[in-house]
């Protein structure tokens, strides 16, 4: 059986049930990456300049996690998935760039998703990508129609059930996937209401970003996260804020930022890397609007120098001003 | 940018438009857009915005910044850039010319637009003596880029190279800017030369604004001249006119054969010069001794080039030099030097081995 590598980085949050089930149904099997530790990200980020971004890093840290578990990877270059977006350079050229970087990964599956070129070119690629497998042309629409339905549950598990995309993949696949305790909601009652905005693999890859999720919980608060809004809800807010998007990925930080600042969250938290070109100009935007609405935002940049301790102290101070407006507001009602 | 504000003043010019033309790039135009930037932003990002707050002071109410869809950020910049100068209290407009899509027919419309409704016929006789001048001032160019490795007394081709860009700038009719093309040319071909110079020959490209900009990137290939290497570089804004205002929509392009260089290492764009950079270095490894590899700080699509040029099977040296404002003068020396030193080693082993 062919061994397909799928790195648990990037788009993997987005896209992960998609794409384990496109492969079994094309017969098949799909390795994943563990989750990221320290030697993954050391690992990657010794491979390519120093200026690539921190997910990027982490990424190139997976594939070379995968390097004699599977004979291809999996890695798709996605340059649209809606009219007239466009998306970063480093996802455009992630298949190139790792091929230059790790020249002992196995082959790499590639395949150019561009919706802005219609759909027979979205069909030609999917039909080229599940050629590797089979030469039955019905097989691989089978597998497509297939994948495109397991996505859909995917998302409604993560709106409608609240899941996270780790959780939500866990009961996909029935595989353990999280650590126990670390994503479960607390029972006590909430301090505050914290949303936290920003790409999925950021805040779901617990060890870039701290376990910022578990911390918050562990404080007394409810945590709002961009899967838990549905399509419609970060589009219309998007629309809203920017007119029409330009980029492709950036929804869940204008869309679900702006949506949760006018449904009242207390205090917004983005989370973003450095040198991250699209999110530097959408945070800025999501920022300012907070500003306006005098909301508390704080812009979390990570990289792989940020400590343990320096988001510790950022994340208490934050908490601290936001309960004290709370008790403030409370005491001007009184 | 560069000298791009020329062709443009000669076209608002003859349009009778109202324009104000903020100062050449300088150190408060980058504390400015510096200031008012979101931090993780590139820097033409901060010198436009710099440049666009000066116009502003100046009293401009529209402003035009290039943009456009599918590029890399840049097509994003122009709304950002209005909104900071909103939020500074400058009512102003800024236009967008679009220079991804409908090219030439959007960049008349909006010079239509702007010109209060001028005849056709008169914006296209004002488009011509723009681009006209533009292609004179890059033939000077690189007629400079030859000279300055080579003069005797350096810096002379400098001069001559600023006199004629007035000169351009002043000329007003079509004759006149043949005489100005021609006669600095013959100078600058008489310009004593050291006779027994053989220049390293440096291939030079990367991101569209910082290199054409001398101010982002500290006037680098003066500075190359100074060191005896002659300058190669494909980019010139008329060239970028020419291909992309009208022969590509005939089905000619200049990058294919680049794009087909690149093929091997890099399959698809990957948005701004990501891919022609390194086309490039694939293309010209054996005919250059080294490159010089130009791109603002955090820019997306030149980190892609760059760990993807350091792997080709062609291999030349190639030195990135990272453009911000934090890159300083004798920081850049300092590599260049030791980049020619190199370069220089290296021509020399090849001639003994050949021996």
């Amino acid at each position: 059986m062919i061994r397909i590598g799928i790195p648990r980085a990037l788009l993997y949050y987005q896209y992960y049930p998609m794409w384990q089930v496109f492969f079994e149904e094309l017969g098949a099997e799909v390795v994943v990456s563990p989750p990221t530790t320290q030697a993954i990200l050391s690992e990657g980020s010794s491979r390519v300049v120093a200026e690539t971004c921190l997910p990027a890093k982490v990424f190139l840290g997976h594939v070379l996690s995968l390097v004699d578990k599977c004979d291809y990877i999996f890695i798709p270059a996605i340059r649209s998935v809606k009219s007239r977006a466009y998306n970063c350079s480093k996802l455009l050229g992630l298949p190139d760039m790792t091929r230059a970087v790790i020249p002992e990964s196995p082959p790499i599956l590639d395949i150019d998703i561009d919706v802005n070129k219609g759909k027979h070119v979205l069909y030609r690629a999917i039909y080229k990508l599940g050629r590797r497998f089979t030469w039955n042309p019905f097989k691989v629409r089978r597998a497509s129609i297939a994948a495109g339905q397991a996505h859909l549950d995917y998302r409604r598990l993560m709106c409608s059930h609240g899941l996270t995309p780790p959780q939500a993949i866990e009961r996909i696949s029935g595989r353990p996937e999280v650590k126990p305790g670390t994503h479960s909601d607390c029972p006590m009652p909430t301090r505050a209401t914290i949303a936290i905005i920003g790409h999925p693999y950021l805040i779901y890859d617990e060890h870039i970003n701290y376990r910022l999720i578990y911390r918050l919980k562990q404080a007394q608060n409810r945590v709002l996260t961009p899967e838990m809004l549905t399509a419609e809800e970060v589009e219309s807010a998007t629309a809203k804020l920017l007119g029409r998007a330009y980029w492709t990925y950036e929804e869940e930080v204008v869309g679900a930022g702006e949506h949760y600042l006018e449904n009242g969250a207390d205090g917004v938290i983005g989370i973003m890397t450095f040198g991250c070109g699209p999110d530097s100009l959408m945070m800025d935007i999501v920022q300012r609007r907070a500003r306006t609405m005098s909301t508390p935002f704080m812009g979390l940049t990570l990289d792989e120098h940020t400590a343990e301790a320096g988001i510790v102290t950022r994340l208490e101070a934050f908490l601290d001003m936001i309960y004290r407006k709370k008790k403030r507001r409370v005491a001007v009602c009184v | 940018m560069g000298n791009t504000y020329i062709p443009f003043k000669a076209l608002f010019k003859r349009l009778n438009v109202d324009f104000v033309l903020p100062p050449v790039n300088n150190q408060r135009t980058l504390s400015l857009g510096v200031r008012y930037s979101p931090v993780g932003l590139c820097i033409p990002f901060k010198l436009t915005l710099g440049n666009l707050i000066e116009a502003a002071e100046m009293g401009a109410d529209t402003l035009l910044m290039a943009g456009g869809y599918g590029i890399c950020r840049l097509g994003n910049y122009a709304q950002t850039q209005e909104q900071i100068l909103h939020d500074l209290g400058y009512k102003v407009e800024v236009v967008q010319v679009n220079v991804s899509e409908q090219k030439l027919s959007g960049l008349l419309k909006m010079i239509k637009r702007l010109s209060n409704n001028a005849s056709w016929a008169r914006i296209i006789s004002a488009f011509r003596i723009g681009l006209t001048k533009l292609n004179a001032l890059d033939r000077i160019e690189r007629a400079v880029q030859k000279i300055r490795a080579v003069e005797l007394v350096k810096g002379t081709a400098n001069k001559l190279y600023a006199k004629a860009v007035k000169a351009i700038d002043e000329a007003d009719d079509y004759s006149t800017l043949k005489k100005v093309q021609r006669d600095y040319i013959n100078q600058l071909n008489q310009v004593p030369k050291n006779p027994q110079a053989q220049p390293l020959i440096v291939g030079i490209t990367g991101e569209f604004y910082v290199l054409l900009e001398p101010f982002s990137n500290l006037d680098v290939e003066s500075e190359l001249g100074k060191l005896g290497v002659e300058v190669r570089r494909r980019l010139f804004v008329s060239e970028w006119t020419k291909f992309s205002l009208f022969l590509n929509s005939l089905g000619i392009s200049e990058t294919a054969r680049i794009h087909k260089a690149a093929l091997p290492y890099l399959k698809r764009d990957v948005g701004g010069d990501g891919w022609e950079s390194v086309g490039e270095k694939v293309l010209h490894a054996k005919e250059y001794d080294g490159f010089i590899h130009l791109a603002p700080f955090t820019c997306m699509p030149e980190i892609v080039a760059q760990n993807i040029m350091s792997s080709t099977k062609e291999n030349i040296p190639v030195l990135t030099i990272l453009c911000d404002e934090q890159v300083t003068k004798t920081g850049m020396l300092t590599r260049l030097e030791a980049f020619v030193d190199l370069l220089e080693r290296k021509r020399r082993a090849g001639n003994n081995n050949r021996h």
